[in-house]
């Protein structure tokens, strides 16, 4: 249905915008840009900053555009003496107490902030410090707050309570006393907070960045005695290309495994891998749980940031998670193991590095159970605890994949494409999808039904998983078995499901969560900025390689057949449950 | 003085705090009122306010948000007495900082207060020292209250001597002026 349209006028010329809109989004709408800085579509509209205002006729004062409604007849106007001289002192206030290192800065040249001061043609900052530098917040192993550069606008708080509902942040004091905070200051590392990172992505400054570890992992790769391999998330060959300068969402998948290989790193493999191994353990899992009537619904557990949610939150339904690792965590395992074992070398020269589009994967890979490859060796080769190697070294996002490309000048671009190594970067259009919301679930149909049923699935590419809308639900017949099945994203969503599972009214058999909103496309270490039409060209591109792929479907990638007959053995099987299985913690709220 | 720094409010208070107040407007603000006073030291201890969010469902860092917005919510122990200067405009300009700079002679507390703090507590938590913006009684300038009872016209020689009188445990009651 149309949408009701009214009248308005801005700047003396009379236009017919949607009507219910807010001035600013008006203006938006018929190409009117108004200067904003704490405003954040869909997110936030604290009104905090004072840079979006304008004049309407009528008012006493200046308006803010962000929260103010164009109603029938407005007469706006976006720029005048008084409106300029507000929106430049208003940005020379906050740039009073921030500090001004853009040169060093982690965000320089991606930075609101900084392309505000530009645009409003800010040349000097006549107002004086007032506020003593803050302590910079190092507690969590996967983001740094520097509250220094916070510029109060509230978005992080918004997406972490609106969108997340993990409410781990909020303002605390009053006055120029204000800051964001944990409970008590405690640092994010110390309280509910599930390092999704949807909290740097909405930053329009680097008050809250990633843990930084590219200086580490270079040291790795030009140390001869290591032998340093990467693994790539499937949401990385869809925002790499986003953050070295190509267009929004463009599949770069060659390029980037060339780029990868001229930064140093011995082998290029693919997380696409281990989640085609992830589904083998996942779908027998299910099956499994289905049969011997287990605990259900099962819900994936790929998502670190979703898994960390539910042992704070939900911790009394931990066993509905399934045990399979995350893809990342199976392949660090395997790495070390079977990887090793080909090579014939001592596992403790490799060092894994994982690209992800997440910054929860950083806590996950530090997370004390995550060893398994240690266990595996530690009698064999008679290690002492002390020599103890988590499975996965290092975690880097999208954004720090993309410094050190330029740091080492690596011209992205213009690279040549290649492939994968061998046998670890060999995958499926069914590992591909899983960084889009729906994507584990869809690969999962895929296998388990054929499976179960014996026939081949003909139709493979199963629309109704995919989109994003916020909960998606379908109903699968597996050979006259009904299965009911649904997929969340966003921890608010997730939300939904598991307090229908806490109150018994769940009707579901199998659900997939993803902490981040579009999935792990939309990810918290992704390139900055994140929109939903963003997401949407990075699904796009998502489902184009899977498209592209020769195969489709986990259980017949010939690399996962030969992990099972050589090293496996079997789905689920004891080798599997050492390496590939883990358990959860209750955590509870703090 | 032996202080017992982990003292905390009995759970089954709190829950009649809350059971009390349930579904009023600003529930929140008078149990958090309430649990404080509830508090020996007239504090919000921290388990008190972890027991708060995970009856009342409020999430912990709102429950901080709001404890910290408000300057009569005390997240540290109290001393016995409470002298509390108004250091707002009209107690300024008749010398409310010189009743403040005659309290922060107790050991410690400039150096409190020079640290950006709003609120000093003795060691032996006999007397806590705070300052507000304003009591909103600015034509009785200077206002201090002491242990919630305002007193108009303060001169330094007066708080100087109930200084004296509350560290010897015998408070004069006749320091409010005529």
């Amino acid at each position: 249905m149309e949408k009701k349209k009214i009248n308005i006028i801005v700047d003396g010329k009379e236009y017919q915008v949607t009507e219910g809109k807010s001035i600013l989004e008006s203006c938006r709408e018929i190409g009117i840009k108004i200067p904003t800085l704490c405003y954040l579509k869909d997110i936030s509209q604290n009104a905090s900053c004072g840079i979006c205002v304008v004049e309407v006729k009528g008012a006493r004062t200046l308006v803010r555009s962000c929260i103010s409604k164009a109603t029938e007849g407005i007469n706006i106007t976006t720029h005048s003496a008084a409106i300029n001289i507000a929106r430049k002192t208003n940005l020379e206030l906050l740039l009073a107490n921030h500090p001004k290192d853009c040169l060093i800065c982690e965000r320089n040249g991606n930075c609101e902030l900084q392309d505000l001061s530009a645009l409003l043609g800010i040349k000097e900052t006549p107002f004086e410090r007032t506020k003593p530098v803050p302590k910079i917040d190092n507690s969590s192993l996967s983001l740094i707050r520097n509250p220094d550069k916070c510029i109060l606008c509230g978005r992080c708080i918004a997406v972490c309570a609106d969108v997340q509902t993990v409410y781990a942040i909020d303002f605390a004091g009053r006055g120029l006393k204000s800051k964001v905070s944990t409970y008590l200051d405690q640092g994010l590392g110390n309280v509910a907070c599930t390092n999704c990172g949807q909290c740097a992505l909405v930053c329009p400054t680097a008050a809250i960045i990633e843990r930084d570890e590219s200086k580490e992992i270079m040291a790795d790769i030009y140390d001869d005695n290591k032998i340093v391999i990467v693994q790539t998330a499937p949401a990385i060959r869809v925002g790499i290309g986003e953050a070295m300068g190509m267009g929004e969402g463009e599949l770069v998948t060659g390029k980037m495994v060339a780029a990868l290989r001229k930064l140093g790193f011995s082998k290029v493999f693919d997380t696409d891998f281990a989640a085609d191994l992830t589904i083998m353990e996942e779908g027998f899992e299910l099956i499994s749980r289905i049969k011997n009537k287990g605990t259900l619904p099962m819900i994936t557990s790929c998502s670190p940031g979703w898994i960390k949610f539910i042992e704070h939150f939900f911790p009394k339904s931990l066993s509905h998670l399934s045990t399979c690792k995350s893809p990342q965590q199976m392949f660090g395992a395997v790495a070390k193991t079977y990887y090793a074992e080909k090579l014939n070398v001592d596992p403790r020269k490799i060092v894994v590095v994982s690209i992800m589009p997440c910054t929860a994967k950083k806590f996950e890979c530090k997370r004390p159970e995550m060893k398994s490859a240690f266990h595996y060796w530690k009698e064999k080769l008679n290690l002492p605890e002390k020599d103890s190697f988590f499975d996965v070294d290092y975690v880097l996002t999208t954004r720090e994949l993309a410094r050190m490309f330029k740091v080492t000048g690596v011209d992205f671009s213009n690279l040549p494409e290649e492939d994968f190594d061998h046998p670890l970067g060999i995958s499926t259009g069914a590992g591909v999808i899983f960084g889009a919301t729906g994507g584990v679930m869809e690969a999962a149909v895929r296998t388990a039904y054929e499976v179960i049923t014996g026939k081949p699935l003909e139709k493979i590419e199963l629309n109704v998983l995919r989109g994003f809308e916020g909960i998606k639900e379908a109903e699968l017949d597996l050979n006259g078995t009904k299965l009911k099945v649904a997929v969340a994203h966003t921890l608010k969503n997730a939300r939904v499901l598991l307090e229908q599972i806490e109150e018994g009214t769940s009707p579901y058999a199998f659900i997939e969560v993803m902490t981040c909103p579009g999935g792990c496309l939309g990810g918290g270490g992704q390139p900055i900025p994140t929109t939903w039409a963003i997401r949407q060209k990075r699904s796009d591109s998502l489902y184009k390689e899977d498209r592209l792929k020769p195969i489709r479907k986990s259980h017949e990638n010939p690399a996962i057949k030969a992990i099972y007959d050589d090293f496996l053995k079997e789905p689920l099987g004891h080798v599997s449950h050492e390496l590939l299985h883990t358990d959860y913690i209750e955590r509870g709220i703090y | 003085m032996n202080v017992n720094l982990e003292n905390q409010v009995d759970t089954k208070i709190i829950d009649e705090i809350i059971t009390k107040h349930k579904g009023k407007p600003g529930e929140l603000l008078t149990v958090m009122e309430e649990v404080q006073e509830a508090n020996d030291y007239k504090y919000l201890d921290e388990a008190s306010m972890g027991y708060i969010s995970s009856k009342s469902k409020v999430p912990l860092s709102q429950i901080y948000s709001v404890a910290t917005f408000y300057s009569f919510f005390n997240l540290k122990p109290q001393g016995k007495h409470t002298i509390i200067v108004c250091r707002g405009t009209a107690c300024h300009t008749k010398g409310s900082k010189i009743l403040l700079d005659d309290l922060t002679t107790l050991p410690g507390c400039k150096d409190a207060f020079d640290a950006g703090e709003t609120s000093f507590t003795t060691d032996d938590k006999l007397i806590t020292i705070k300052t507000v913006a304003c009591f909103g009684q600015c034509a009785l300038a200077p206002v201090v209250a002491v242990d919630g009872v305002i007193y108009s016209n303060v001169t330094s020689e007066q708080i100087k001597k109930l200084l004296e009188n509350l560290q010897e445990e015998n408070k004069d009651e006749n320091i409010r002026l005529s």
